[in-house]
Order: C-alpha cells, then structure tokens, then sequence
C-alpha cells in the first residue's frame, strides 16, 4: 500500500478527535501549531475545543511538547518502525508477542490502549517529524506511518501529515512535483527529469563532487549538511540569496543580500497541508527579491553565447 | 572507539529558533550549537560538571567540542541543536534516501580537563 492520506489542517481544526505528534517537537518547533490548528482551537465538530480532543506524544525523549500531551509515550531510539507494525498488527487483532513489543520501550497495555483510541477516534490525525524521518530506518518508518494511516480508514477516518521544518519547504516539493512529476532528487542534464534520491539528491552529489558550481535559495547546508558536502560547497564557486549573512554565506564566492520574503518581498507560501499563501510584503527594502536576481542571472546566461558542440571522442582520434 | 557511548539525538529548540532570526554571526547562536545536554547520571559517571567541556568522536569520524548541561533526556542519550558542530559529526551515507542520518547516531564522550570547580 502506499500514498499519504491527507487533509487540510483547517479540517484538523474542525474535525480532529485524537491527535498523535510522532518524533517532533511542536512546542519547539512549531509553537503556533496547538493553538492555530490543532488542540486549543474549538472546531465546528469540536465545540469545547482542547476538551474534545485527546492529544498523544510519541519520542524518544520528554519534550517540551509532553506537557501539552494526555498521553506521552517514550519509544526507546530506533525503534518506531517496530512500535508501528506492532500498533498494524493489534488493530487488525492479530496476536503481538508481548517479549517482542517489550524492546520497544512500550507495555503491551500502552501499545493496546493506543491502538484502541486509533479504532474509536472520530477523526484522527498523525502528524510526524524528523525523529520519525530522520532517524534510523529513515524512509521506511515513514512509510510505516503512512501505511498505519491508510489501514486505520478500514476503522474510522485518519489521516497522516508530516510536521515540515523550514519556511516554505513544502513549497519546494509542490512545485517541483507539478513541474518534473517529482518532489526532490531531480536531475534534468539530459533535457527531461530523472528522479533517484541517492544519486541526484544535493548531499550525494556535494559528497561525491559531481556538481562544480552551486546556486543556494533560501538555505544554510553550511550549518546543517555533513561537513564533506558542506567542504565541497567552499571549492566550488558556490552563490547564495540570502536576507542575512549565514555560514553558507561565509563560503560562497558572491552572497546576494536579498529581501526578506513576506516582510519586504511578496510571493507565495505553500503551508505543511500544502495549501498555498500569498504574501503581501509590510515594508519596502532596498534590497532585490530572491525572484529579481534569479530573473537576471537567467537573462545574463541566456546572453551568453553557446557553448560549442561536444566532440564525439571517435571524431577526436580520427 | 573506546570511551563511553551515547546515542546522539540532535534537534531544534525555540531558544536556537529565536535567535536564528536575529543572527547566525553572533556569539549567542554559537553558544546555543555548542551546547550539549545529558542526563546528570551520566554528567555524575563521567565526572563532568555543569558548563565542563566535552569532546565528541562521531562514530563516522568527526569529532567537535561542546559545554555540558544536565537536562531531561533519558541515560545513555546526548541532545544537542543542529550547527556546525553536528554538522562536522553527522555521516555523509544517505542509504539512498538523500538525507545523512542526522538523528540517532552514536558517539564517544571525552570529558576535557577545563571543568568547572566546585
């Protein structure tokens, strides 16, 4: 099985019955989250708002997102895909192996009083994070989590939403989705694009040094990429837009001071639920938009003469 | 590796969030990606005291230095904000995903000789 089932969060707000934040930190990292969409708003099937709603915190470590929780559930690290499958496997009544459920971290009690809140919710929601995505097991627990989702509509209504990071990546992945059919990973070298995470994807090719030039929007690897990639970055001639000096910035060849979008620069966002905001700058900056310099760079490329035709290497020894 | 092994859970913290809009270039921020926190048994056994430094060695290779803070996290796990000096921790293998495991990994904890009297 496979697909996410999804919905918009206003339908979190309105509908959502149980909440379950699985490897994320939202009080952190998210801290408008609770109150904007999901546990203190009332709903118009949810009229006493937090009161209707149960919230359950699944991580390895206590949060400060276990305080907003009625249920907190500490897996023991690197064992989410197994807590999952456990959690398929009771709500489908099949027999679990209390000895095996054990290494999770979790009692058999908490793992059949989960599972039993999922069957009877109303409308329930799995947000997850990066101690989920990004952890050992990375796309599989994913996919795990995903598949629990999906099977729970057999029972009820549930759906599954990743808790994304950044400002605007979501966007990202939309519009690289309804531009190549891809989200990310997309080589487009031979005029037509070509997905395979691992091979194109930005960390394999910095690490391999593949790529000799490198154009950063919007993005720091400089602090968050392993350190050979980020090493890459500062050999080759590397541009960045950004509104402020970063350590991306500090390797780059040329750093664009560029405006702030949403503050002094309009645009679009694309929210978690990918539903897309526009933006209507407050203030006016003496700096270019992100979309201005790539605009030009593209009309000074477009300039330049083409490059001559390859040689055939038969043609060279001939 | 042969010192004591801790799982190593980076993350993000609203402290780190803050200050990220105000500056990446400011001692702050340095501060805050340089601070690691540990269960005070842990702290205890290895004779680390509050603000003492630690050495981490990656178990890909890379090795940083960090402050040490007693905090809630469970034994045997280290948690730190994503920086630089994670970055120069975390592994370079994707497994074909296209993301380095940036959470969960194990390193080496050696406890450094400047630590705080008292």
């Amino acid at each position: 099985m496979g697909g996410k089932v999804s919905c918009t969060l206003g339908e979190v707000k309105n509908r959502a019955d149980l909440i379950i934040y699985w490897g994320g930190n939202p009080a952190e990292c998210h801290p408008r989250h609770f109150t904007k969409y999901t546990l203190t708003q009332k709903g118009r099937y949810i009229p006493n708002g937090r009161k209707d709603r149960t919230m359950v915190l699944v991580d390895i470590r206590e949060t400060p997102s276990a305080k907003a929780a009625d249920i907190f559930l500490q897996v023991r690290p690197a064992k989410d895909f197994e807590v999952i499958t456990v959690l398929r496997a009771l709500i489908k009544g099949h027999a679990v192996d209390p000895e095996l459920a054990a290494e999770t971290g979790l009692s058999m009690e908490q793992l059949q009083d989960l599972a039993d809140r999922m069957k009877k919710a109303r409308f329930g929601v799995l947000f997850f994070g990066m101690g989920l995505s990004m952890t050992r097991g990375k796309h599989m627990n994913s996919a795990a989590l995903l598949t629990l989702a999906a099977e729970l509509n057999a029972y009820t209504k549930f759906v599954a939403m990743p808790m994304r990071g950044h400002g605007n990546v979501t966007g990202g992945d939309v519009i690289m989705r309804w531009t190549t059919g891809y989200p990310f990973g997309v080589s487009l070298s031979r005029g037509y694009p070509r997905f395979n995470p691992g091979e194109f994807s930005t960390i394999d090719l910095l690490i391999r040094g593949d790529c000799d030039a490198a154009l950063i929007l919007g993005a720091d690897p400089g602090a968050t990429m392993p350190q050979p990639a980020i090493d890459h970055l500062a050999r080759i001639p590397t541009i960045v837009l950004d509104p402020k000096v970063t350590h991306t910035s500090r390797l780059a060849r040329v750093h664009f001071t560029t405006a702030a979008t949403g503050i002094s620069a309009p645009g679009t966002v694309y929210r978690m639920d990918e539903i897309p905001l526009p933006l209507r700058p407050a203030l006016k900056s003496p700096y270019p938009t992100d979309e201005e310099i790539v605009h030009r760079i593209y009309q000074a490329v477009a300039a330049k003469p083409p490059l001559p035709p390859a040689v055939m290497l038969s043609q060279a020894t001939m | 590796m042969v010192g004591r092994r801790f799982i190593l859970n980076a993350g993000r913290t609203s402290k780190q969030g803050q200050q990220i809009n105000v500056g990446k270039d400011h001692d702050e921020y340095n501060a805050i990606v340089e601070t690691l926190i540990m269960h005070p048994d842990d702290m205890k056994e290895l004779g680390i005291r509050a603000g003492g430094s630690v050495r981490l060695r990656s178990e890909y290779g890379g090795e940083a230095v960090f402050r040490c803070q007693e905090g809630k996290v469970p034994a045997g796990m280290i948690f730190v904000p994503y920086g630089p000096p994670t970055c120069r921790l975390m592994g370079s293998v994707t497994d074909g995903t296209g993301m380095p495991t940036s959470k969960g990994w194990e390193v080496e904890v050696e406890p450094l000789l400047d630590q705080p009297k008292g």
